[in-house]
């Protein structure tokens, strides 16, 4: 079975961050998306700690 | 419509004028809809005289512009009530953008008509047609366009920083500079078919999927307020959440535009995985105008009296806009949004069928909602009822542009299927297609739903010019 | 809003500071991306051309080239393959005038509006057949050349360009966009470029059946 959840880039160009990350199985999305979430966490905490004042 | 608006603000003056405009242009839009529909029935009807393509570039500019206009008289009728004040700081100056923004309106209609195209020069992308499917108006509108958009832009944000500073005009004025400002990524010409198309789709799809989405947010929040009392800080704490869960998805979802016209291969997870979110924020929307409607109408229930709705077509509107803009946008767009379903469906009748239902749901609806509470308080109606008129309106138009993407959905299916999976697309395979005898049945019914969908627009038409004066006189 | 005891869910504040916070990163990650992806979808020089190095949108001169789209196993789909020279219009293109003839193309597919009947790369209207490998469609092989009574593949294009009334091929014919030869010359030049454009594999099998002599299609004459 020809079937990996790895792919070397086989893109036309992969000198690239966005290439790279794209290789694993929706390792890209996933990295941008938890750049956008994971700081709500703070975000959270410093909101709860205002509101327990 | 028609009359009775001397004694409003200034503002919601200028908003009635926007109204007036863009249900003509409405009108305008499914007439030549009809046409183009019709041309795939008889391709040789109106051949070489008013082609397919330039009924279907009327069809769609007319719907663009129809919402622009409808857009900026919704925002001319929230502005008083949002800031506190009734004199935007340069109203003349607003008023006067009117009329140039319609004399060029007039002006680039006319050309589209009896000039229709131009020779292969730069002077045509000026003048005439720039051929970029929604974006065709020639260069020299454009710029018009941008200098009316920065008069009325200066005349809400001067306004704002004046007045009150609600939530809700806090979104809207953001938002709106974003609106304005993606429009110049549409504004230059390539010669590279990839990179021009790259940045038409910042337009497009950062409109309809970002900063139209948020606006209609802001429209339902103050809609709400305004129609059943909804409490502000519950309605505000909503519009929030819905422009972080609309930004979030939709601004990095523009990858799913990305997936074949020469950009690299990783749009195809980013474009996925984002675009996929994006119903879930209109998933939220749905759920708050039902769950804000149910629990106003428990408290005036409570207190003894019959309805909280204080303008029942507009409600009416506001409620399909909810839905339809989930069902539209949220699931037909879901259909084709990931790689390995778009890469069989794109560019077919599906595309249509999707187009069609959420420009509908998603904007048509709630923007013939803000007219209806334009007319409300134009004639000072405390309560007003929808008429019989309205009633017939609201099922027609609703089962007609239901039915027309039902049509296309089935056509579309028949095209992925033969044209595209079976024969690999291509100039045969294409008309295989287009011939099947099922297929031509779709266009057949997306034309007879049409015409149900404008025999609804004419009650509508006829509703928004008379329920002002019945339902005056009624109370 | 902020009462002492409130969740941090129902405060205001908190969805108003998180809207500007994934607002704000996602703006920024479209930014890169953009950068990005600029930098990979530039038009190829000519030198790379030459070179045979790969872009994803080749230089104006591949006109001057074979142009063919082949399964690649490595991908998984189809991609452009840019073979040996050939005469485009009787001639090889010098770069400046493949340029020149390119740009007039691209003016004459938006002046006419050609994206209001066909899609290009997949985007526009669906009146009329998809745009993007054209160039490499079966019927220009053989069947269009005969009809027009032309020699080669561009000069049959062109012909029918200029005067598609007459040679309608089904009952829905594209109507006459008075395109004169030169601006023909042009349109054909962008298409046989948009053919070259590495798509990612769009659109999928193309022309496969018709190629292999299949007809195929429950309803295919
Ligand atoms: C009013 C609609 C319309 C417009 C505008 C239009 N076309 Fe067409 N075109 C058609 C139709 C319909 C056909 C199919 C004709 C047939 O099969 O007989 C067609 C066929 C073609 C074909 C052959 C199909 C193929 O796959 O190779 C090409 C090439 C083409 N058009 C290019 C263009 C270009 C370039 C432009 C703009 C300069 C353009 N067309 C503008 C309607 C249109
Ligand atoms: C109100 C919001 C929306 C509107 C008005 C809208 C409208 C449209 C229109 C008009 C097109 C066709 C563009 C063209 O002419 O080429 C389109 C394409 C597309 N839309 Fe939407 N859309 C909306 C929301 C969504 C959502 C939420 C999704 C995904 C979940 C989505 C997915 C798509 C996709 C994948 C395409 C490309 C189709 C193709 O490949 O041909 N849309 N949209
Ligand atoms: C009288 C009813 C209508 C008819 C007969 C009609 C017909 C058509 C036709 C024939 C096209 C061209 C499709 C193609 O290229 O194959 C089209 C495109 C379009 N129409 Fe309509 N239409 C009608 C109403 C509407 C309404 C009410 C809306 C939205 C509010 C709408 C939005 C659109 C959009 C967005 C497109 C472009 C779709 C795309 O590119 O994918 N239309 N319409
Ligand atoms: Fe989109």
């Amino acid at each position: 079975m020809g079937f990996h959840m790895f792919e070397p880039c086989t893109d036309v160009a992969c000198n690239n961050i966005f290439a790279w990350l794209n290789q694993g199985p929706l390792t890209l999305t996933i990295v941008l998306h938890t750049i956008l979430i994971l700081p709500m966490f703070w975000i959270y905490f410093s909101e709860k700690k205002k509101l327990g004042k | 419509m028609l009359s009775k608006t001397a004694h409003l603000s200034p503002s919601k003056q200028l908003a009635m004028n926007y109204f007036r405009v863009a249900i003509v242009l409405f009108g305008a839009q499914l007439l030549f809809g009809l046409l183009a529909g019709l041309q795939f029935l008889f391709p040789d009807f109106l051949y070489n005289v008013l082609d397919f393509s330039v009924n279907r570039m009327l069809h769609i500019n007319a719907l663009v512009v129809w919402m622009l206009y409808a857009m900026l008289g919704s925002v001319y009728l929230m502005l008083p009530d949002e800031t506190g004040i009734d004199h935007p700081v340069a109203i003349g100056l607003g008023k006067l953008a009117f009329w140039v923004l319609t004399a060029a309106v007039t002006v680039v209609v006319l050309v589209y008509l009896f000039i229709q195209i131009g020779p292969g020069k730069e002077s045509t992308i000026w003048f005439i047609n720039e051929g970029r499917e929604y974006l065709e108006a020639p260069r020299w509108a454009d710029f018009g366009i941008v200098v009316v958009v920065l008069i009325f832009y200066a005349n809400v944000f001067f306004t704002y920083m004046k007045g009150k500073k609600t939530g809700i005009m806090t979104v809207m004025v953001a938002d709106l500079l974003a609106l304005a400002g993606l429009y110049l990524a549409g504004m230059f010409y390539t010669d590279n078919i990839s990179v021009d198309q790259y940045w038409w789709w910042w337009v497009i799809h950062l409109w309809v999927e970002a900063t139209w989405e948020v606006f209609v947010g802001t429209l339902a929040a103050y809609g709400l307020i305004k129609v059943l009392n909804a409490k502000r800080e519950i309605v505000e704490m909503w519009l929030w959440i819905e422009v972080l869960m609309l930004f979030g998805s939709g601004i990095l979802g523009l990858g799913h535009h990305y997936f074949w016209i020469g950009t690299p291969e990783y749009w195809w997870e980013i474009g996925a995985l984002f675009s996929a979110l994006e119903p879930v924020p209109l998933v939220a929307m749905f759920v708050h105008v039902l769950y804000d409607w149910g629990k106003e109408q428990g408290h005036v229930q409570a207190e003894g009296k019959r309805t909280a709705i204080k303008n029942g077509p507009a409600i009416a509107w506001i409620s399909i806009n909810a839905f339809g803009n989930f069902l539209g946008a949220g699931i037909w767009g879901f259909f084709h949004t990931l790689p390995q379903v778009n890469i069989y469906t794109h560019g077919t009748q599906f595309t249509a069928s999707h187009g069609h239902l959420a420009f509908f749901g998603a904007y048509a609806t709630i923007l013939i909602g803000m007219m209806y509470l334009g007319i409300q308080e134009s004639y000072g109606i405390e309560r007003m009822k929808a008429t019989f008129k309205s009633k017939m309106a609201i099922v027609l138009i609703t089962f007609g542009v239901v039915g027309m993407t039902v049509a296309l959905t089935i056509a579309g299916y028949e095209q992925v299927l033969v044209e595209r999976a079976e024969l690999g697309a291509g100039w045969q395979a294409y008309f295989t297609a287009q011939n099947l005898p099922w297929y031509i049945q779709a266009q057949v019914w997306r034309e007879i739903m049409g015409v149900v969908t404008f025999v609804g627009f004419v009650y509508l038409l006829w509703d928004l010019l008379t329920i002002g004066k019945k339902e005056a006189a009624a109370e | 809003m902020a009462k002492n005891n409130a969740s941090v869910w129902t405060s205001i504040r908190f969805w108003r500071r998180s809207a500007a916070w994934v607002t704000g990163v996602a703006v920024v990650l479209l930014i890169f991306l953009t950068f990005d992806t600029m930098s990979q979808i530039r038009m190829g020089t000519d030198k790379e051309l030459e070179q045979g190095i790969k872009r994803r949108i080749p230089a104006p001169t591949v006109i001057n080239h074979h142009i063919d789209y082949k399964y690649d196993e490595k991908r998984g789909m189809e991609v452009p393959v840019i073979g040996k020279k050939e005469p485009f219009f009787g001639k090889e293109w010098s770069p400046k005038e493949a340029r020149a003839l390119l740009h007039l193309g691209k003016l004459t597919v938006q002046a006419k509006n050609c994206m209001d009947c066909h899609t290009l790369l997949g985007n526009g209207a669906y009146y009329a057949p998809d745009l993007t490998k054209a160039w490499l469609d079966p019927m220009w092989e053989k069947t269009m050349p005969a009809m027009t009574g032309k020699k080669t593949k561009e000069e049959a294009m062109a012909e029918f360009l200029m005067h598609p009334g007459q040679y309608r091929t089904h009952a829905r014919a594209m109507p006459n966009l008075k395109i004169t030869p030169k601006e023909a010359m042009g349109v054909v030049a962008f298409l046989k470029h948009m053919s070259s454009i590495d798509t990612n594999g769009f659109p999928r099998g193309f022309s496969k059946v018709i190629k292999e002599g299949k007809t195929g299609g429950t309803y295919a004459k």
